[in-house]
């Protein structure tokens, strides 16, 4: 039996040895998809007609870019109630010094192969995935979806099986801000192109990027705090309960309202901020806390989140029989559209989870058609209320 | 061919059972060589190493700490402590200081763990709990909320130097992991105090009636859990170029799993560092198959849990084979029973 253990690694290694020799470093061929006429043919391919789950347009480009202004000399020297202390996340890209971007092909997106590595598995995720997919069968793209489960090591591992794949491009979201920039300058430096969608990564990130798509979160979120603000009389404490730390939104969905109000409506005051996590009974505790600790001065919560967060919220606003409380969220889940229905919820961002992946595909395509891309495009603004939320049904997830 | 004897029947099993995870390992490694799509090529494999590096590190104390009946909840949130502080001070400090530091720091969490289930008796699932809870309170404190990154070019000049390959399947990060293993390996095999930590794990009143300091035992093991976490965390952080709030969540169930498919028994005095780094490896090989063949990430947990559930199912059988005959002689028994056929056979 020895023996035959011993058998075994002997064959195993003269099997690595042979995949080293034969198979080694050997990556296979992207698949050109540069035929005669591909070009012609993906440029007269019209995506725009595409509709999400919702009815509403899975694809909607221009006219949402708002004004960048000045980048002040040192950002963080501001205070965090400043909104130009979060520049450098706000807009972040937008000045990025692109290193080393492969040239356009310019030959078709008909036929190309990109790897999505997204963030983890949750039916927003599936959404957004399915979005990416009926654009990708509008160009006849092979896309294949990775999701490391929020899983840092398999993330990258994840980078590197796609690098190993030689794809025609990478679509990543990042699962952290932070270590996007290694992440996007190891596939830069392998020479796929790449494209970073959804959560805002770190500024240097971009300069290795072709671009980044995704949802204009502070925007968003500084619309949705105006509104939030003239609801609540431009008076009152407010609390935020954030989303998890370290990406994005967890700043862009309190600090985003807490520094636009402080010009706004500097009445309202910020009363206390937590990042309970996506759990119904955690945000439960933590606003039963509050309302017993603030009581009647408590007037308004801004949530990350319009489902788990948004039902902990009003089974404690239930509970203590506070119906006066303004809440609003981000958007837009069924969970979330049904409590704007019922009007609990005052309202929400409407942030497309399809439209997410598709405007990625989209952005991969018009750059393998050779077209010229911006080094940010952002998913259209809006805030769902009560007066349309009918507009926005069957949800997306 | 000769019919199979009880003694070879016993031997064939033992050998089995001692090298199911070489066999696991094999059998699963073939069957991507030969199925996986890419899978071997040294990119790849290399890709398979640098992802194993982290919770190999990490699950050589962890092994060393089941070794002795204990258990450490602790330790996903001392590789992200480590990071935390190796990054959070490089600014300051450089690397030169700030490794050894975040290092330390693990050791420093080990070691409070170990004199609270060595000296003040208490239960290490409860103690490795709350030190999870009172580390992740600390990050997000001294953090506040922020993830740390790294983007100086000596920090990238670091973070690409780890992940290079040098030779075929090696990265600097890989080779640091191979070497800790050799040495994990050898100490607790070839050397005295190695093996006195199966004897504390085995039967801890033994070992003591034997003149080992057993605390001492179980604290050093908290402490090696420690530092092996840490070192762990500070390397992938570098490789990594930040250190994020939640970058050691999944290794916990994942080294816990790991070192059990490995062999390594929850009751102690059973083990070894070498068989969980393979059993480390066979997850790895495993993940990177199920990726490669385009499959969800539901099927990496589904077969995750149906290799440990079989090694669970396994280990439940063989303890319970083992109950049955203890004591008893095969061959007396065996026998015994010729002895009543012939004279069942004389008396007809």
């Amino acid at each position: 039996m020895k023996k035959l253990v011993k058998l075994l690694f002997v064959g195993l290694m003269l099997l690595t040895a042979a995949g080293l020799v034969f198979a080694g470093g050997e990556a296979e061929e992207a698949a050109s998809g540069a035929v005669e006429g591909n070009l012609e043919a993906s440029l007269a391919i019209d995506v725009s007609v595409l509709t999400a789950a919702d009815g509403q347009p899975l694809i909607k480009l221009g006219g949402q870019t708002r004004p960048v202004p000045e980048r002040p000399a040192d950002p963080s020297a501001l205070p965090e109630t400043d909104p130009l202390h979060w520049w450098d996340m706000e807009f972040a890209g937008w000045n990025s010094v692109k290193t080393n971007i492969p040239e356009s092909p310019k030959d078709g997106a008909i036929g190309k192969r990109i790897v999505m590595i997204v963030h983890g598995d949750h039916p927003w995720t599936t959404a957004c995935s399915n979005g990416a997919q009926k654009v990708a069968d509008a160009y006849d793209i092979d896309l294949k979806i990775m999701s490391p489960n929020w899983d840092l090591a398999v993330q990258n591992q994840m980078i590197d099986q796609a690098i190993n794949e030689r794809p025609d491009m990478i679509l990543l979201i990042p699962l952290d801000a932070k270590t996007a920039p290694q992440q996007a300058r190891k596939i830069n430096r392998a020479g796929v192109p790449l494209i970073l969608f959804n959560t805002l990564p770190s500024a240097e990130a971009m300069d290795y990027a072709i671009a980044w798509t995704g949802p204009d979160d502070f925007g968003q979120f500084r619309i949705l705090s105006r509104l939030w603000a003239d609801a609540l009389g431009k008076e009152g404490g407010v609390a935020y309960v954030q989303h998890a730390p370290g990406g994005s939104p967890y700043f862009a969905r309190c600090f985003g309202p807490i520094s636009e109000l402080s010009e706004y409506a500097p009445e309202i005051t910020v009363l206390d901020k937590q990042a309970p996590g996506f759990e119904a009974d955690k945000t439960m505790q933590l606003v039963s806390d509050w309302l017993t600790r603030f009581g009647d001065e408590l007037k308004g919560i801004c949530a990350a989140d319009d489902s788990a967060q948004a039902l902990g919220i009003f089974e404690a606003l239930s509970k203590a029989g506070r119906e006066d409380v303004i809440v609003v969220a981000a958007g837009n889940s069924k969970v979330g559209m049904d409590l704007v229905k019922d009007g609990k919820l005052y309202a929400i961002t409407y942030q497309t989870a399809e439209g997410d992946g598709a405007l990625a595909v989209k952005t991969a395509a018009d750059w393998f058609n050779g077209l010229e891309i911006e080094p940010v495009r952002y998913l259209p603004q809006h805030m769902i209320t009560v007066e349309d939320v009918e507009d926005f049904y069957p949800p997306q997830w | 061919m000769r019919k199979l004897q009880i003694k070879d029947k016993q031997q064939l099993i033992s050998t089995i059972d001692k090298n199911r995870i070489f066999i696991l390992f094999g059998v699963i490694f073939l069957f991507m060589a030969l199925f996986a799509p890419r899978f071997m090529n040294v990119f790849n494999l290399t890709t398979i190493m640098r992802t194993m590096s982290l919770n190999a590190t990490v699950a050589i104390g962890f092994t060393l700490i089941l070794v002795i009946g204990q258990l450490d909840l602790s330790i996903g949130t001392i590789i992200t402590f480590a990071a935390v502080v190796g990054l959070g001070l490089k600014e300051s400090v450089g690397f030169g200081l700030s490794v050894p530091l975040a290092v330390a720091a693990g050791g420093v969490v080990g070691l409070i763990n170990g004199i609270l289930v060595a000296k003040a008796k208490i239960n290490s699932f409860i103690v490795t709990l709350g030190m999870m809870t009172v580390l992740q309170g600390t990050i997000y404190t001294i953090t506040g909320g922020n993830s740390i990154s790294l983007s100086t070019p000596d920090a990238f000049a670091i973070s690409d130097w780890l992940a290079e390959m040098f030779f075929p399947l090696l990265t600097p990060r890989v080779l640091i992991t191979i070497i800790l293993v050799i040495l994990a390996s050898f100490g607790m095999r070839r050397t005295r105090i190695g093996r006195n930590f199966y004897m504390v794990g085995g039967n801890s009143q033994t070992a003591w009636l034997a003149g080992i300091d057993t605390d001492r035992y179980t604290i050093a093991a908290f402490v090696i859990s420690g530092l092996t976490a840490a070192v762990g965390g500070i390397l992938f952080a570098m490789e990594s170029a930040a250190a994020t709030l939640n970058m050691g969540n999944s290794s916990l169930m994942y080294v816990i799993s790991a070192t059990i498919i490995g062999g390594t028994s929850m009751a102690g005095g059973k083990g070894g560092v070498f068989k969980t780094f393979v059993a480390v490896l066979t997850l790895e090989v495993l993940y990177n198959g199920i990726i490669l063949f385009g499959l969800g990430n539901e099927v990496k947990i589904f077969l995750a849990g149906v290799i440990l559930a079989a090694v669970i199912l396994y280990e439940a059988y063989t303890s319970y084979r083992r109950e049955k005959v203890l004591g008893q002689r095969p061959e007396l028994m065996k026998e015994l029973e010729r002895d009543r056929e012939a004279a069942a056979a004389s008396s007809s």
